[in-house]
């Protein structure tokens, strides 16, 4: 399927890479590490018809969420009809009551998703995770297919493979889709963050400007950028690339020193785009995450195309007693954390700490998820010239514009360590790009 | 029913000027089923057109972004209040009540309070039928139970920890009975307002019973009637601060109010 040529040229597209500065920043003990992002050139390969029906779910999956989002913060039907008990909304920390009667343009919450998906070894595929604030990711594959093809044009000669470097186009499109008629800035909270290559990078390929939020000023109402010069540009679209709480000290928490004050007064007044819209973390609440496919069916009145990975809410006294019977099979998750923190496998506990954490689920049972251990599909890693199967997942992007897009292409990340079944970048894992066949 | 007169008085000096600031005041009392606002005055320092709004809450926001220097800054508010039309308000805030309902920010409660409430619901009986007796009962208790001190608490302290010191203001006594309501399921609602009399302003509760919101006053052991007049609402303070701000430069602050509200003669 791909030549031997692009695997020999692995440690060329990693320096290169390396180059270009794409790394990934973590937080460990409170210090801050920035560290590369390895590239593994295997590619994942997605056949055409496959694809093409990941992309069906998906799109059903985000206009349910939008859906959702959208009543959440205004009639709230999903509550009154008893499809999700008021409990996971009120209690959750990504709902937020700020949003509460407004409307983003055009009714759009959630531009861009970031939903990850794992496949089983029954090649069912299922999704783990749906990220609706700022998920990162997409640059990664999208420079990485860049730097292979610089490396082995050979390889791409014949290959009918999608073209992945067209994210570029599709996030400009989003972003012009709701952009009132200003510039367009992608907001960064600076260098030290996690994703800080990719807030670059997209602006560059975008053509939006990069912005700190010490370039940009609220006056009367309007969003400006400051240019060096010091002259005033209306601003009409924010990819922001800041969560929620540090997006306007006025608003929401006092004391960020990344966010803009009245932002929010803006954007509620329609005189300027936010992407992705303030509130969406409600819709990435692992909680809330169970009663998607509920979601679906209610919003669209269609049966969800893709699957959840069976997942049990302690909160409902049958599932607690379920995961109770079952604790060594299943994984735990702290609905609270993301980035692959909080998260527990049954059967890796000590006996000590299986008490600890079942009097806990009994003490909090809206704290935490229960999923089945999803027996992966291994996907080959080249370590030291040999090929070893690793646990790997799928970040699949979807864009919504006048409709949703969903991009050809996804995130693979995979686990370094042979034992490990969490592959977030956070945890140290590497990545590889995702070729979909077009043929 | 009463006719009162308001002056609101809030000023910042600097003792270097500001050259950047950014605020939100949310301090102009509305009209509800319970008051009745005419003759309101806004006059805002320094002097410029700002900015209006309101947030989730229903409260008026006056905002804006200053470029400007300045060394004083602040409102003044006058105007004239109807008050004690009803003995509550109903409840139209519709899609509401759900945030009201549930632990938020400063007035969750933590162990401690779940003590006391459980200590507070032992000795209630089985008089307190209806959720506004309830809340009576909890106002009682806590009005005997709680020390009402100055400079105990400041405008950050949760509901948890002021139980712990067992002394506080205003804002702390109206936290704690939320945080109270909220356990026996009763939605209640944190207010900002004015109380007949001089000096600063004021904060109490609200409760929901039977599709009416009534005023608890924990502070004063006491219902909310005519003497008071309602400025703003929300889950907890930090949702209706009167005043919200963000400055470059400055220097040393000083931060005066002066809060008079007196009925007027017919």
């Amino acid at each position: 399927m791909y030549d031997m040529d692009l695997l020999e040229r692995t440690d060329t597209v990693n320096e290169l890479l390396a180059r270009y500065g794409v790394k990934f920043g973590i937080y460990k003990n409170n210090t801050f590490k920035e560290q590369l992002f390895p590239f593994d050139a295997i590619p994942r390969i997605i056949q055409k018809q496959e694809f093409s029906y990941l992309e069906k779910g998906l799109k059903q999956r985000v206009m349910a969420l939008n859906l959702f989002l959208k009543d959440i913060y205004s009639e709230k039907k999903i509550v009154k009809d008893k499809v999700i008990p008021d409990d996971f909304i009120y209690t959750s920390s990504g709902y937020m009551a700020e949003c509460e009667g407004v409307a983003p343009i055009k009714d759009i919450y959630s531009h861009i998703s970031g939903i990850d998906l794992v496949q089983g070894k029954d090649k069912q595929w299922y999704v783990l995770e749906d990220n609706l604030r700022v998920p990162s990711g997409a640059s990664y594959p999208m420079i990485a297919r860049e730097l292979c093809r610089r490396s082995s044009p050979a390889t791409f000669e014949n290959m009918k493979l999608e073209d992945n470097r067209n994210y570029a186009k599709l996030l400009r499109k989003t972003m012009d889709h709701v952009n009132i008629g200003g510039h367009t800035v992608i907001l960064t909270p600076g260098r030290y963050n996690a994703a800080y290559f990719e807030h670059s990078y997209l602006a560059e390929q975008t053509g939006a400007h990069l912005v700190g939020s010490a370039d940009l000023r609220v006056e009367n109402d309007k969003l400006y950028y400051v240019t060096y010069d010091g002259k005033l540009k209306w601003v009409g679209a924010v990819y922001r690339r800041i969560s929620d709480e540090f997006l306007d000290p006025i608003n929401f928490y006092q004391g960020s020193l990344i966010g803009v004050p009245h932002l929010y007064d803006v954007f509620k007044k329609g005189n300027v785009a936010l992407l992705n819209a303030p509130g969406n973390g409600i819709a990435d609440d692992k909680g809330i995450y169970y009663f998607v496919p509920k979601m679906i069916r209610y919003y669209l009145g269609e049966e969800p195309i893709l699957q959840n990975a069976p997942t049990y809410l302690p909160f409902y006294e049958e599932d607690l007693k379920y995961v109770l019977d079952n604790f060594d099979n299943l994984v735990l998750k702290d609905v609270a954390e993301a980035g692959g923190y909080g998260v527990v496998f049954g059967s890796k506990m000590t006996k000590q700490q299986k008490e600890e954490f079942i009097a806990l689920l009994k003490k909090e049972p809206r704290r935490f998820i229960a999923q089945e251990v999803i027996d992966f599909l291994d996907i080959d890693i080249l370590e030291q010239g040999k090929m070893v199967p690793r646990k790997a997942d799928l970040r699949a992007f979807v864009l919504m514009a006048d409709e949703p897009m969903v991009w050809k292409s996804g995130l693979t990340r995979f686990s370094r360590n042979p034992d490990s079944f969490i592959v977030n970048s956070s945890q140290g894992g590497g990545f590889k790009d995702t070729w979909v066949l077009s043929q | 029913m009463k006719t009162l007169h308001f002056d609101y008085w809030m000023e910042i000096s600097y003792t270097e000027p500001v050259t950047e600031c950014h605020y939100t005041f949310k301090c102009l009392p509305k009209d509800t089923d319970m008051q009745q606002i005419s003759e309101l005055k806004v006059e805002i320092m320094p002097h410029h057109d700002y900015q209006r709004g309101e947030d989730s809450w229903g409260n008026v926001m006056i905002y804006d972004d200053l470029y400007q220097k300045h060394d004083r800054f602040g409102f003044h508010i006058q105007g004239t209040a109807k008050t004690g039309l009803t003995v509550g308000e109903k409840e139209n805030s519709g899609e509401l009540v759900g945030p009201y309902s549930y632990p938020y920010g400063l007035n969750k409660a933590g162990d401690r309070i779940k003590a006391y409430y459980k200590k507070v619901i032992e000795t209630m009986g089985e008089s307190c039928a209806s959720a506004y007796e309830t809340a009576m009962y909890f106002m009682n208790c806590l009005y005997r139970d709680f020390t009402y001190e100055k400079w105990i608490t400041d405008v950050n302290t949760t509901a948890e920890e002021a139980w712990h010191l067992k002394r506080g203001v205003c804002q702390d006594y109206a936290h704690i009975f939320i945080a109270m309501c909220h356990l026996a399921k009763i939605p209640a609602r944190y207010v900002t307002g004015m109380m007949t009399g001089e000096g600063y302003s004021h904060a109490w509760a609200e409760i929901l019973s039977e599709g009416i919101w009534y005023g608890v006053d924990p502070t004063n052991g006491c219902t909310v009637g005519d003497s008071y007049i309602k400025i703003g609402m929300g889950r907890d303070a930090n949702d209706c601060k009167i005043n919200k701000g963000i400055m470059t430069g400055g220097g040393l602050q000083t931060q005066s109010i002066c809060v008079r509200v007196e009925e007027k003669p017919e």
